[in-house]
């Protein structure tokens, strides 16, 4: 049995890679972990920008540049531009006998209160000797937009899983190539398993190279294997069924498309919704997925609180697997 | 090898039968056919004898393996080719020969063989996709010989194929035959089953009309005629002459011997006059 499964798991695969549609289900997940690095910023890259006009007040230039990045231009025009650039500047000007802050309008408040705290102890003369400071760490070690891109692109994954089931399936259907199977000793449970572990094996694969490209390689890869695992059997099951009941690609995948609704609804449900609420989202196993996820990265969870989690995921899988294991046997007949 | 008692199926799950009391038997080493027009039931039956139609009611063994408890392991002795061709049209010829060949339990034959001996030689790694549909039907044929199969299920094997290799897969039929392979033969094609079967089924509407081998059929239901075309005092003569009678066969000697012949034929029966006579349907 094992022979087949990986025979079926092979050609899949082996086909899955020559075909765009399908190739690009899996490499779009790679790609899109190296755009999460690129677009949200580390921990440790939380310095501020500062625009100055250049030689027009030296000293307190030097100051600044030990608190923040400075950067010194020409004249005003070139600060103004400077500071409707896309990325956080705030631009320090002179007017009067003192100073004022420009701003696009769109920088975080901390930018801009961190510009006119600089300015405010520039002004009053406050040296570093003269300052007392305590480290606070308030438990994060990753930046939590960073934490909830890399956690929805996880989920992200396990959809896509499915919807390479569901395009396998179909080329199995348009091909009538089921029937084909069916007289050889290949039995129906080894033909579905080899059919799954195409699609498992491709969210594993590109969840941990995902948290690898991302920078999460401290988390405990086991759990979060273990978590994709689970929430991917859902996609798998739905990928099965939309395989069989649709007639072409663009049916196939708008069909699974529609999962992810649910999956916005739980990722919403647990960032925004307060915690009295949340028992709105309980049904849905991506909400539980999430919430594991989140746990992992954030290196907080226990291994009892993890395999709860996955316990309820896989309990409402098996639920929808007694709903539809009927059809999919009577579709694969 | 094939052993049918009873057999009901109904795709309802009503009494709206397709196939109703059928019962035959297949020798180990026969080529069995069964005909009949589309929708006789022909199909219906072999799906059930490979397990692709649940058995509903009666009984059935292939090759001693009870078809109500049917086991995997029965597909390690049976081939078989569809009607419909269908092979992965993403992969090439040959990877769809290995890929098969690797779901069986059994020792199986190079695809490479199998695919030069269906004439498809030089095409074995273009992507089925790009064949023809007479390429595709005879890969989805070469497929059914991959595991050896000792019972070998063929539906409609020559359909939309050129004579000339209708005709190469014939021979192969029949070479394989005298290897000591059954075949369970599902067609209408009346010619290739003169040709190639020792018995015949005749099944119309789900019921089997008639069993019997093709030669005693032709003696029960044909003429024993000859219908003589010759030239006399420069003139073309048609004469019909008794096979039985003494005076008529002295009479197409004496033709024979005198006169220029043109035509020759016997009024024999074919198969498609005698199922037509039998059941009175046609076969389409």
């Amino acid at each position: 049995m094992l022979k087949r499964i990986w025979t079926i798991f092979i050609r899949d695969l082996t086909v899955n890679m020559r075909e765009f549609m399908t190739l690009y289900m899996i490499i779009i997940p790679l790609v899109l972990a190296v755009g999460i690095n690129f677009l949200s910023p580390s921990i440790n890259d939380t310095s501020v920008n500062l625009a100055l006009i250049e030689n027009e007040n030296p000293e307190q230039a030097a100051y600044f540049d030990d608190f923040a990045n400075v950067e010194l231009f020409s004249d005003e025009q070139k600060v103004e531009d400077r500071v409707m650039s896309r990325d956080s500047v705030a631009g320090i000007l002179p007017k009067d006998n003192g100073y004022y802050i420009m701003t696009q309008g769109n920088e975080p408040e901390s930018v801009l209160e961190y510009a006119k705290l600089l300015n405010v102890l520039y002004e009053a003369d406050v040296q570093l000797e003269d300052a007392r400071s305590e480290i606070i760490e308030f438990g994060r070690t990753v930046p939590p937009l960073k934490k909830m891109l890399v956690n929805m692109l996880l989920l992200l994954i396990s959809m896509l899983a499915g919807m390479l089931i569901a395009m396998n399936i179909l080329e199995e259907k348009v091909d009538q190539t089921v029937s084909a199977i069916n007289v050889t000793p290949t039995s129906r449970s080894a033909f579905i398993l080899g059919k799954s572990l195409t699609g498992m094996a491709v969210a594993l694969f590109s969840s941990i190279a995902c948290l690898l490209i991302t920078g999460f390689y401290n988390v405990n890869l086991g759990q979060a294997a273990l978590v994709v695992f689970s929430s991917t059997i859902l996609s798998l099951l739905i990928g099965f069924i939309q395989g069989l009941n649709s007639d072409d690609v663009m049916e196939a995948a708008g069909s699974v498309k529609l999962m992810f609704l649910p999956m916005a609804g739980s990722i919403a449900g647990y960032e925004f919704v307060t915690g009295n609420w949340q028992i709105f989202f309980y049904w849905s196993p991506f909400y539980w997925a999430y919430k594991a996820n989140d746990m992992i990265l954030s290196k907080s969870g226990t291994w009892p609180q993890l395999i709860l989690f996955i316990g309820i995921i896989l309990a409402i899988c098996g639920a929808v697997y007694a709903l539809l294991a009927p059809r999919i046997a009577r579709k694969l007949q | 090898m094939i052993k049918v008692e009873g057999l009901y199926y109904s795709y309802s799950n009503d009494d709206n039968f397709a196939v109703k009391d059928v019962s035959f038997e297949v020798a180990e080493g026969e080529i069995f056919g069964f005909l009949g027009p589309s929708g006789a039931g022909k199909s219906t039956t072999q799906g059930i004898l490979t397990g692709l139609l649940q058995l509903q009611k009666g009984n059935a063994s292939v090759a001693g393996y009870d078809i109500k408890n049917i086991s995997r392991k029965m597909f390690n002795k049976i081939g078989m080719s569809f009607e419909q061709s269908n092979v992965y049209s993403k992969m090439t010829a040959k990877e769809n020969l290995s890929f098969y060949s690797k779901l069986f339990d059994v020792e199986t034959r190079d695809p490479i063989e199998l695919i030069n001996l269906v004439g498809l030689g030089g095409k074995e790694n273009i992507k089925t996709g790009e064949f023809s549909k007479g390429m595709k039907h005879r890969l989805t044929f070469a497929r059914s010989m991959i595991n050896n199969p000792s019972m070998w299920f063929l539906d409609e094997p020559t359909t939309g194929l050129d004579p000339a290799i209708a005709a190469d897969i014939k021979d192969i039929i029949k070479e394989h035959n005298n290897k000591g392979v059954t075949v369970f033969l599902t067609t209408h094609n009346m010619f290739i089953a003169d040709e190639l079967c020792d018995r015949v089924a005749f099944i119309v509407d789900g019921v089997i009309k008639l069993i019997d081998s093709p030669k005693i059929l032709k003696l029960q239901y044909g003429k024993k005629l000859v219908e003589v075309e010759y030239v006399q005092d420069g003139n073309v003569k048609k004469e019909t002459f008794s096979t039985i009678m003494q005076k008529d066969k002295d009479l197409l000697n004496q033709i024979i011997a005198d006169k220029e012949i043109l035509t020759m034929h016997t009024k024999e029966a074919t198969l498609e006059e005698i199922f037509i006579k039998v059941t009175g349907r046609g076969l389409v």
